[in-house]
């Protein structure tokens, strides 16, 4: 096996078990890369040949299953932390874009409980309150997670496991509000459709609906990482 | 010295390691290891995934840099890496003087 075979097989199965952001995981192996490269100089500058100072290097990188294990818990922290972000990045802009199709729609947002708005859905006795607690639930839970997952981590110590754990929740959270208001929706649309404007409401849906599978995607991929973790 | 002996003074070694100035991660594990006399000869790959964490606690900075003909990723202290170090160091000095006191081999009491 020539050294740059060997050194690319050591990656290959330090690749296979990473998991999370493929820009993370990328960088990573990129830095590895460099290290083994610098480790295969030193011990070529110690007088080994090229073949041997490769043996030498990778052995001195030690089992690329452990360094898998060590590099996963950043990884999930990487994860969640992006997962979180972007959802509390997305959440106030997507909820500007329904408060104006509501209000396009004639809908009259008012200070008292959502479903006593004048031209409010018929459903929303029972659905807005599940939004609003799927909305509490998502801020909630990714504001937690970028706590932890930052400089506040010195403070707030959480464990890579519950750190994605957290970000799941707030994605699957982002995904039920979604579906509840279109759920919403639906019920507006059979019993007044001509009340609705069509414009800024296919644009607040057209948003949501990327939101909700995309928030549900990376739920799954925060619960996935957190199987692999011990 | 195995992996586990370090085990909670990884951390603080890593960061007294930047003290002197920005290091690349193969250089720092060279630098524990000549800075320990050889005592310190942990797998080098399990340096990376601590560095990553001691970033990720704002401890350190890394940063992508040409170097030596290669890119490279030169972590740096930061600020409240510099702090951490400190307080590393006062906590580390009161351990090993409380510890040296008491594995000092005691006096024989005098017998009549």
């Amino acid at each position: 096996m020539t050294s740059d075979s060997a050194v690319a097989d050591y990656l290959r199965v330090l690749a296979a078990s990473l998991p999370g952001p493929p820009r993370a995981r990328s960088d990573i192996l990129a830095e590895l890369h460099t290290g083994l490269l610098d480790a295969i100089d030193a011990h070529r500058s110690a007088g080994l040949t090229a073949d041997a100072a490769t043996e030498a290097a990778i052995a001195e990188f030690g089992d690329p299953r452990q360094v898998g294990d060590a590099l996963r818990p950043h990884l999930a922290m990487t994860q969640a932390r992006r997962v979180a972000l972007a959802l509390v990045a997305t959440g106030p802009p997507i909820g500007l874009l329904w408060t104006a199709a509501a209000l396009a729609s004639h809908i009259a947002i008012g200070y008292g409980p959502p479903w006593q708005w004048p031209g409010a859905p018929p459903l929303s006795p029972a659905f807005f309150p599940v939004v609003g607690a799927a909305l509490m639930i998502t801020v909630w839970s990714a504001l937690a997670t970028v706590a932890a997952t930052g400089r506040l981590a010195r403070w707030l110590p959480a464990s890579p496991r519950l750190a994605v754990a957290t970000a799941a929740t707030a994605g699957l959270g982002a995904a039920a509000a979604d579906l509840t208001i279109f759920a919403l929706l639906a019920s507006k649309l059979t019993s007044a459709p001509g009340t609705l404007d069509p414009l800024p409401i296919v644009i607040a849906a057209a948003a949501s609906l990327i939101r909700l599978v995309l928030a549900r995607r990376a739920a799954g991929k925060c619960l996935a990482i957190r199987a692999t973790l011990a | 010295m195995r992996a586990e002996t370090l085990k909670g003074h990884l951390d603080g070694l890593l960061l007294a390691s930047l003290e002197a100035g920005p290091r690349h991660g193969y250089a720092i594990m060279e630098a524990l290891r000549a800075g320990s006399g050889g005592q310190f000869d942990l797998p080098t790959g399990t340096i990376y995934p601590a560095l990553r964490r001691l970033e990720q606690a704002g401890l350190i900075k890394g940063t992508w840099s040409q170097a030596g003909g290669r890119q490279r990723r030169v972590y740096d202290l930061t600020p409240a890496g510099r702090r951490t170090l400190a307080a590393e160091r006062g906590t580390w000095r009161e351990f090993s003087a409380a510890v040296t006191a008491l594995l000092a081999p005691a006096p024989r009491p005098v017998t009549p």
